[in-house]
């Protein structure tokens, strides 16, 4: 560490008294400072994401991360990444003074907001370059274009259910269910047990009702969401009250934990892997966690229940497109990083590189077809070979994804209402209705 | 004193403090309150709307439930906490073996950062997996709903926020304890003052200030509870036990409206101020009864 | 009597300093029986309880925290070898050491002379003596969360962003009022002729702060020393969204990182609770010793 006196010569003379300290604080502060440039050749691109810790949280994007750098020496990438409400409050404050990370993920709601005001990069020709356009889903590249112009690309896939313990259902004489019913009867019968069927934690993660969004799809959501956010239907139509008293039917016959309220996420996914709970409310992302655990053999994915009194199609599984990456603006204005981070997409979408999510847990988010192992990869497989089975399809987009954050956050809030026995079927419709009413 | 009171002075004395604290609290706090004023989503331009903000917050039923939250755990804090901070500091003044050690174990908690207290007490509340409810098991009781349920919580936070705070109390006790003068002390007990009557009357009057120093931080710190909110139960369910930082954090950061959570974080700095104020001109009115 | 006071007013500061305040101690506290002791025990031990129960989960393997914290049979120092490995222990203590004793030194000394003018110096208009204090202390009720977007634009435009100093000012800042409120309550009950019999002594203003006010304030600075050293150590919101660059990381912005989105490493952030606790209570403890040396003050008070 040097400490720049040199700052200090001129306001020498003002440096009297308590003053001086003062001065020296500031003075003292100037060798903290680093500049980000490319004096040796190397240039610096900078990747922010929605983990604290990517290395350990993100396993696959660190893996992507290395690889790429192996590949290209003359590229550094600078990760870093907070918890997500920290994270978008960073980039939020980054992005009303100009100093937005090269590449970073964002929610798709804000990537709007930010492309309409000029902060993130259109990537159509960059995508149109590199021929990615076509290795995506047609679902994915309509997902994040605007007006045709396409201003992110897909971050992981987001391929939602529950996990089931088959073990824990046939000891208890139960079989995997289908129907709604079925569900139903699995809660009763392993409430009298003491077990509850499915895991899940409200307490700094409501958002963790995957399951649940997609339900919402079972009756309706797609068709009626456009008619909702226009003011022609209510959110509080027959049709979702008739799921939200599925819902609470479901707490009734005591299908979730206790402590359902004080748990977190991360306290449910060891609930489960633990052997302490039938279900888990999750996603893909998890496979990695109960492969590791010694449940991993008794696992299986399930896409969820079907409704006898559903609307549309009931047999969908939620496979879809997750948050963007977005690019900064100002990466179209300085041509070398502009190399650089057209060369790390080019890479990402790469066969090699979607095999490294695969390798780490997470589906491909290109059409490619991913080498799995059906021993150590066997929750990852199960997961992947229900997204795949004859006849299945899956919505557009994630419910939560298509509306604004405070509504959908109210959509957490009113699924948890009612799970958590705080509001009644009607109360949370109603009070989805009011932030939708708010905008 | 005159003669050293020269207005340049004064001015040097107070302009370094003055200047710092103007420019990095002062200045964002009237910021924000411009901000607070429009529309903003965090990543759109804000838009002004005037008082709209501050409107809404009538009708919002979560704010209205935050601020009771707060209400309860500051009425519940400061009874409790204020006396008993006084008497452990009384407590540990006195001439026990090791009375050092206890001091510096009793201010522990003060050290620990508010996120990992909410997080140790999560051990400790939590109706499956805590401590209490293993412990009441064990004697066969009912499992009690400690956090996360309808009604408990704000009191619990009481206790978690009384248990970090007693060490912080009780050492600006101590210091107030350690100014008064000795002399004064000693000739009541000569006069034959009981110990009772020595604390009633000198001790405690003596120690006005130190008592309104306690507990205007006390309040303003009960203003500013977050963090045990959020790793006790995360403000739920579904906001039923947000106070008023937990519910702004929520808005602003979760929710990402940022304009609406600033006029939360206004409401708040006034309400912190309104107590506080309250709580002197209480003082001072009972000061000049006495008088 | 007060002649006598006067007379050790006249000795010089340093030696005045440096009386020993042991002997005094003892007489003057009345003896306590057997059963305040017990008390004062119990009441300790029930305060420093769940302090233990943070050291023995640190001590438990993950998987035992939330299933079977009593478990002593499988006790590991695991958490802990994590904890060090992951933690960039020297980068997290050297910032934050770093920044705690500039801003403290610095948060401190501002605060004693604005605390100093606005109780003992005397001004032509009262009102704006009263109104500058309430100024200052109008700090107190803002939550830091109203203040974390501004503070960024104003590190940008200053040029300070990505430097201890992006830091290091907003925490002297909002430690001013904090200190104003404990400086300016204990200076107003600050005997008179101490002072009076320094100027008669000749003492300028400097050494009237520094040589005679200052030592007699040692439990006073003392407290807000500690109080400002722990809340540098334990301050998150500021240190999230100023600091960028991980060699800058502070204490808690490491300790933080354990706690990620998908993935809570209770066991680890337990021991990592430990490793900085640690360290505060022998601070505190050191501290403490001039928060009693105080002592003699009482005896000079009358």
């Amino acid at each position: 560490m040097h400490l720049p006196f040199r700052r200090t010569h001129s306001l020498r003379r003002l440096a009297i008294g308590a003053l001086a300290a003062t001065v020296t604080a500031v003075a003292l502060a100037g060798c903290g400072s680093t500049g980000g440039g490319s004096a040796d050749g190397v240039t610096k691109i900078t990747l922010s994401m929605q983990n604290a810790d990517v290395k350990t949280a993100d396993p696959a994007t660190w893996a992507i991360v290395q690889a790429f750098q192996k590949a290209n020496p003359d590229i550094e990438v600078e990760v870093s990444g907070e918890a997500v409400a920290d994270h978008l409050q960073k980039l939020s404050i980054a992005a009303q003074s100009d100093t937005l990370p090269d590449v970073f993920w964002i929610y798709k709601a804000n990537a709007e907001e930010m492309f309409s005001a000029g902060k993130i990069m259109d990537l159509t020709s960059t995508l149109d370059d590199l021929g990615l356009t076509e290795k995506f889903p047609a679902s994915t590249v309509s997902n994040f274009s605007q007006e045709d112009k396409v201003f992110g690309v897909p971050y992981q896939g987001l391929l939602t259910g529950l996990w089931v313990n088959e073990k824990i259902l046939s000891d208890n004489g139960l079989e995997k269910p289908t129907t709604f019913d079925e569900l139903l009867t699995v809660a009763k019968t392993l409430n009298a047990k003491g077990i509850p069927t499915i895991s899940n934690g409200a307490n700094q993660s409501a958002f963790s009702v995957w399951s649940f969004l997609t339900d919402l799809d079972r009756f309706g959501y797609s068709d009626k969401i456009e008619g909702i956010l226009d003011g022609s239907e209510s959110f509080n139509n027959p049709d979702f009250l008739t799921l939200y008293e599925h819902i609470a039917e479901l707490r009734d016959a005591g299908a979730f934990a206790s402590n359902v309220s004080t748990q977190t996420y991360q306290q449910a996914v060891d609930q489960f892997t633990s052997g302490k709970a039938a279900m888990l409310d999750s996603g893909v992302w998890a496979s990695s966690a109960i492969q590791e655990s010694s449940i991993a053999s008794d696992v299986s994915f399930w896409q969820g229940p079907q409704f006898a009194d559903g609307v549309g199609e009931q047999n969908i599984i939620m496979n879809v497109a997750s948050a963007p990456l977005a690019v900064s603006a100002k990466v179209s204005g300085d041509q070398t990083k502009l190399a650089a981070v057209t060369k790390f997409i080019d890479f990402y979408y790469s066969d090699a590189a979607q095999q490294i999510l695969v390798d780490n847990g997470q589906p491909p988010v290109t059409t490619y077809t991913p080498t799995i192992d059906a021993t150590t990869q066997s929750a990852l497989k199960s997961a992947l070979d229900a997204a795949a089975a004859p006849g299945v399809t899956s919505p557009e987009s994630q419910p939560d994804l298509l509306v604004s954050t405070p509504v959908a956050n109210a959509m957490y809030d009113s699924i948890y209402g009612v799970i958590q026995n705080q509001l009644t079927p009607e109360e949370a419709l109603d009070l989805v209705q009011k932030a939708i009413d708010a905008e | 004193m005159t003669w050293i009171s020269s207005r340049w002075k004064i001015a040097l004395m107070i302009a370094p403090a003055a200047i710092l604290f103007s420019l990095f609290v002062i200045y964002p706090v009237l910021y924000s309150l411009g901000y607070s004023f429009t529309k903003f989503q965090g990543f759109s331009a804000p838009e002004f709307i005037g008082f709209d903000n501050y409107v809404a917050l009538g009708s919002d039923p979560f704010f209205w439930i935050a601020l009771q939250n707060t209400v309860i755990i500051l009425v519940v804090s400061i009874v409790l906490l204020v006396p008993s901070s006084f008497a452990l500091a009384l407590l540990l003044r006195t001439a026990i073996r090791g009375a050092g050690a206890l001091r510096a174990l009793v201010f522990g908690p003060a050290i620990i950062a508010p996120i990992l207290v909410g997080l140790i007490w999560v051990f400790i509340l939590d109706p499956k997996i805590g401590l209490l409810n293993r412990l009441l098991a064990i004697f066969g009781a009912s499992p009690v709903q400690w956090i996360g349920g309808d009604t408990l919580t704000p009191y619990m936070i009481s206790i978690v926020f009384i248990w970090s705070s007693i060490g912080f109390a009780m050492t600006i006790f101590y210091a107030g304890l350690q100014l008064l003068p000795q002399d004064v002390m000693e000739a009541s007990s000569l006069d034959g003052a009981s110990s009772w009557q020595q604390l009633r009357l000198i001790t405690i009057p003596m120690m006005k200030e130190t008592f309104g120093i306690v507990t205007i931080l006390m309040i303003t710190n009960v203003f500013k509870i977050f963090e045990l909110v959020y790793m006790l139960t995360g403000g739920g369910p579904v906001h039923r036990s947000e106070t008023l930082v937990s519910y702004m954090y929520f808005v602003t950061f979760t929710n990402q409206q940022y304009g609406y959570g600033m006029a939360i974080a206004v409401i708040v700095t006034l309400l912190g101020a309104a107590a506080s104020i309250g709580y002197l001109a209480l003082a001072r009115g009972k000061k000049e009864q006495e008088a | 009597m007060s002649s006598i006071l006067k007379d050790r007013h006249l000795v010089p500061p340093s030696e005045y300093a440096a009386e020993p305040p042991a002997p005094r101690t003892r007489s003057k506290v009345k003896r306590v029986g057997f059963w305040v002791g017990a008390l004062a025990y119990l009441v300790t031990f029930l305060i420093v309880l769940p302090l233990f129960w943070i050291v023995l989960l640190s001590f438990q393997p993950s998987g035992n925290i939330l299933s079977n914290p009593f478990d002593l049979s499988q006790l590991t120092l695991d958490n802990y070898i994590n904890a060090i490995s992951q933690l960039p222990l020297l980068t997290m203590y050297g910032n934050t050491i770093l920044i705690a004793l500039i801003s403290v030194t610095v948060g401190t000394a501002v605060s004693f002379t604005a605390a100093f003018a606005l109780t003992r110096m005397i001004f032509r208009r009262k009102k704006l003596q009263s109104a500058l204090r309430y100024y200052l202390l109008a700090g107190l009720a803002v939550p830091v969360y109203i203040l974390l977007f501004p503070v960024y634009r104003l590190d940008l435009a200053l040029g300070v962003f990505g430097t201890y100093a992006a830091l290091i000012l907003p925490y002297i800042a909002v430690s001013i009022p904090f200190n104003t409120l404990l400086l300016t309550g204990f200076l107003r009950e600050f005997p008179g002729e101490i002072e009076e019999a320094a100027i008669i002594d000749g003492a300028g203003l400097f050494r009237l702060c520094w040589s005679v006010v200052l030592p007699l304030m040692r439990p006073v600075i003392a407290t807000v020393l500690i109080f400002n050293v722990v809340y540098i150590f334990n301050e998150f919101p500021f240190a999230s969204i100023l600091i960028n660059n991980p060699d800058l990381v502070t204490v808690s912005l490491a300790v933080s990182r354990f706690q990620g989105q998908y993935s809570v490493d209770y066991g680890g952030m337990m021991a990592a609770a430990t490793l900085v606790l640690v360290p505060q209570l022998v601070i505190y403890a050191i501290f403490q010793r001039h928060v009693i040396a105080g002592m003699t003050v009482g005896a000079v008070k009358g």
